[in-house]
């Protein structure tokens, strides 16, 4: 984005492009006022998203050029409407990092009525419940409350490099009722596997000399509790 | 005796755009300016080297929707005409700019580029790139790979089996339809590893890949060599690693070569510089400013006072960025050879393939500069994956972890607020595929080809290029459109199927119009037991 490109905007898309930006503008600003708060926007978002890593994505932007601005998009068909949700009685996980997973599920209709009508309901949690085992019991879980509306969320989880399954439940009274369970999932390694004083000379060296540094992967501490104990680190 | 090896991997990938309904389409240009500025000059590079005797060589990945779009009669018509276009546009420069010293010379460069692509694709290439592409793969110059049919990061479908062959087996069917024969080696989209992918891989014959430098150094165990040569999964898959040097050298915005002053700028475009009645039958709808490929301006510094471009200084420049990045491989591999246990260091550099020409006005000829820079290079070898593969068949057995070239390293460009609605109706798009797979599994004729239409809305609607769109702000709309419809579509048949009706004349316009994949097998989603 430039100011070339700003200045051959109307006013309107300017404030919708603030807007956009999650920039809150007075109305009736002059335009150059607002090129300039867009521009500043813009070198913000810039900048943080250089901070925050790798620039193969950045780059990867730039073939789909020429079409950067949601005007433009408005020239296509008003896309179609699609059904937001199934009406299914489901829960799934994905894992995003070695901290973060995204959860969504759906409760159907006729099912949460049923459990809102129900005598002493609370409300729906999710069970987060680590190494699982067959029985379906884990070395540790804990239980995230979410509201009847919510339908995704995401959700911090404790360790990396161990498996987690997350359970939909709904609470009423002292009892809890299973709805729905997601797959087991594992988060990745945020450590190196290996204990760099365990590895050869040559070894930490070409690690060292791989970037690892620059990538800011984080060598396991000597014996890495996790390495030796799995499942009882905590 | 070598001292260390290069490895260029170029990944030349544009998601399924082709709307035949509409006269022109913008989204359609993304193919259009990559031809124009990216895979003709390369294959003119190649061309050159080739004439010249210089032993160049690289592997060059080709995703299924760009080989699927670069072979359509419809798209390859409509470049055509778009380069009549902008020829007539150069001609219109040429005039503005008659007697300017600075600029005629540079309208003419724009000029001399456009005849030079209608020549080479209508005369030279008779429309066929793949066939040259072709050309130089059997000469066995070019180490041919491909990609997952819709560019899925298939992190997020790792659950779902059948979704991840699909993915695969789309894509090697493609290949061997386009190239003759079957493909080793597999671009991870986004470098989209996660342990356990290399055995749907090696089950379709597939042998090799690229993972990030944090995947492999997150493997385990830890690789012995680091990044400096490739590991073996269990089953014999080999995951080369990237360099992140050698790939930062080029890539980085603000230190990589592209970002140097002297490079022609990307963003100053004539298309936001005059006035729009001059540039009007250029750009979209006669008044949507957009980019033209006409930039006469140097990047010169990061405000917007630009000086005007002058070639001859930025091909200065671009001799002393071949030197360097020489230089500075070889250094690296100096530094490494003590510890490689008598084998020379590996470097793999991937790279966008629209990076070069499209972004990096000067890489094409960086790229050939590099080249024959290197034969007079002492102890530095360029390789192809495939031949350092055969020559190195002995390596550290170690699998990568779950890993991207995404910021963060792993998923969070594609799992974040801005995509991550998509995954509910794609994850339930897979589920319902698989039951009718299981309901259907020897079905021909007509209902056959609603379970083939099926599978393709499916992939379609699994590409990583939207959510990656949506995320970064850019072209959200139609982003979002292209899910909403693979969706759609795909819930229709769905619908017709349960109910045992198929609306034969809306299928036979989406099979047109989504006419990627004719081959695709709607069974590879039978259930994985």
């Amino acid at each position: 984005m430039n100011v070339e490109r700003l200045n051959g905007l109307s006013i309107d898309a300017l404030y919708a492009l603030a807007d956009k930006m999650g920039l809150d503008l007075p109305a009736g600003l002059e335009r150059v006022f607002l090129v300039e708060a867009l521009m500043e926007a813009f070198e913000e978002d810039r900048e943080e998203r250089k901070a925050s890593g790798d620039a193969a994505v950045h780059m990867e932007e730039k073939k789909f050029s020429g079409s950067e601005l949601d005007e433009i998009d408005a020239s296509i068909d008003a896309a179609p409407c699609i059904e937001k949700r199934y009406n299914e009685t489901v829960v799934h996980v994905i894992v995003r990092d070695p901290e973060w997973a995204f959860v969504f599920w759906d409760v159907r209709d006729e099912e949460l009525d049923a459990l809102k009508a129900s005598d002493g309901y609370c409300c729906l949690f999710l069970r987060v419940i680590k190494e699982p085992g067959y029985d379906g019991k884990g070395s540790s879980s804990f239980d995230v409350v979410v509201g009847d509306d919510d339908d995704h969320w995401y959700l911090h989880l404790p360790d990396d490099d161990r498996a987690y399954r997350v359970d939909l439940y709904a609470r009423s009274g002292s009892r809890s009722r299973l709805l729905a369970h997601a797959a087991v999932t594992r988060t990745p390694r945020a450590l190196i596997a290996d204990c760099l004083a365990d590895l050869t000379p040559g070894a930490a060296e070409l690690a060292a000399l791989s970037g690892l540094a620059s990538l800011e992967i984080v060598p396991a501490p000597e014996h890495h509790p996790s390495r030796i104990l799995g499942g009882f680190d905590e | 005796m070598d001292s260390g090896y290069v490895a260029l991997v170029l990944n030349a990938h544009l998601p399924f755009v082709r709307q035949p309904d509409y006269p022109r389409f913008l989204e359609e240009r993304w193919l259009f300016e990559s031809l124009s500025e990216t895979y003709l000059p390369l294959l003119r590079v190649f061309s050159r080297l080739e004439a010249d005797k210089v032993p160049w060589k690289l592997s060059l990945a080709i995703s299924p929707t760009l080989t699927a779009m670069l072979g359509d009669s419809l798209l390859r018509s409509r470049y055509t005409a778009w380069l009549h276009e902008q020829l007539q546009l150069a001609e219109k420069e040429m005039d503005r700019c008659a007697g300017d010293r600075t600029f005629e010379p540079l309208a003419a460069m724009y000029q001399n580029l456009y005849r030079q692509n209608l020549e080479d694709f209508t005369i030279l290439y008779e429309e066929n790139i793949l066939g040259a592409i072709d050309f130089y793969y059997k000469k066995g110059r070019l180490d041919l790979m491909t990609s997952s049919a819709t560019n899925a990061f298939l992190p997020i479908y790792r659950a779902y089996p059948e979704a991840i062959a699909a993915q695969v087996e789309a894509a090697v069917v493609s290949f061997r339809s386009a190239f003759g024969r079957s493909p080793s080696g597999f671009w991870m989209p986004q470098l989209g590893w996660y342990p356990g992918v290399e055995e749907t891989l090696s089950a379709y014959g597939l042998q090799y890949t690229v993972v990030s430098t944090r995947g492999a150094l997150l493997g385990d165990p830890t690789p012995r060599f680091g990044s400096y040569a490739p590991v073996s999964c269990p089953n014999g898959f080999t995951a080369f690693v990237r360099d992140v040097a050698a790939t930062d050298a080029v890539w980085s915005e603000t230190t990589g070569y592209p970002a140097d002053p002297a490079y022609r700028d990307f963003y100053r475009d004539i298309g936001f510089d005059l006035p729009l009645e001059s540039i009007a039958p250029y750009i979209e709808q006669n008044q949507i400013r957009t980019f033209t490929g006409f930039k006469y301006w140097a990047i010169t510094g990061s405000g917007d006072e630009k000086l005007p471009y002058a070639p001859e200084m930025a091909s200065r420049k671009l001799a002393a960025h071949v030197e360097a990045f020489l230089a500075d491989r070889s250094a690296q591999a100096a530094a490494a050879m003590p510890y490689m246990n008598g084998r020379p260091p590996l470097m793999v550099a991937p790279y966008d393939a629209e990076l070069f020409g499209h972004w990096w006005f000067e890489g094409p000829q960086w790229l050939d500069t590099l080249f024959r820079q290197a034969q007079r290079s002492e102890g530095l070898r360029f390789v192809t994956l495939a031949e350092y593969r055969r020559g190195y068949g002995d390596n550290f057995e170690s699998v990568p972890e779950y890993s991207s070239w995404g910021d963060g390293g792993y998923g969070g460009v594609w799992i974040e607020k801005s995509n991550d609605w998509v995954y509910r109706h794609v994850f339930k798009m897979v589920e319902r595929m698989v039951e009718l797979a299981e309901r259907f599994p020897d079905e021909s004729g007509l209902r056959e080809r609603v379970l083939n239409q099926a599978a393709r809305e499916v992939l379609l609607a699994q590409a990583s290029d939207w959510p990656f769109l949506l995320r970064a702000g850019k072209s959200g709309s139609f982003a979002r459109k292209q899910i909403e419809d693979a969706v759609t579509n795909f819930n229709r048949i769905y619908e017709m199927l349960c109910a045992n009706t198929v609306g034969t004349e809306w299928l036979t316009r989406l099979e047109k119009r989504n006419n990627l994949f004719p081959d695709i097998n709607y069974r590879v989603f039978r259930r994985k037991r």
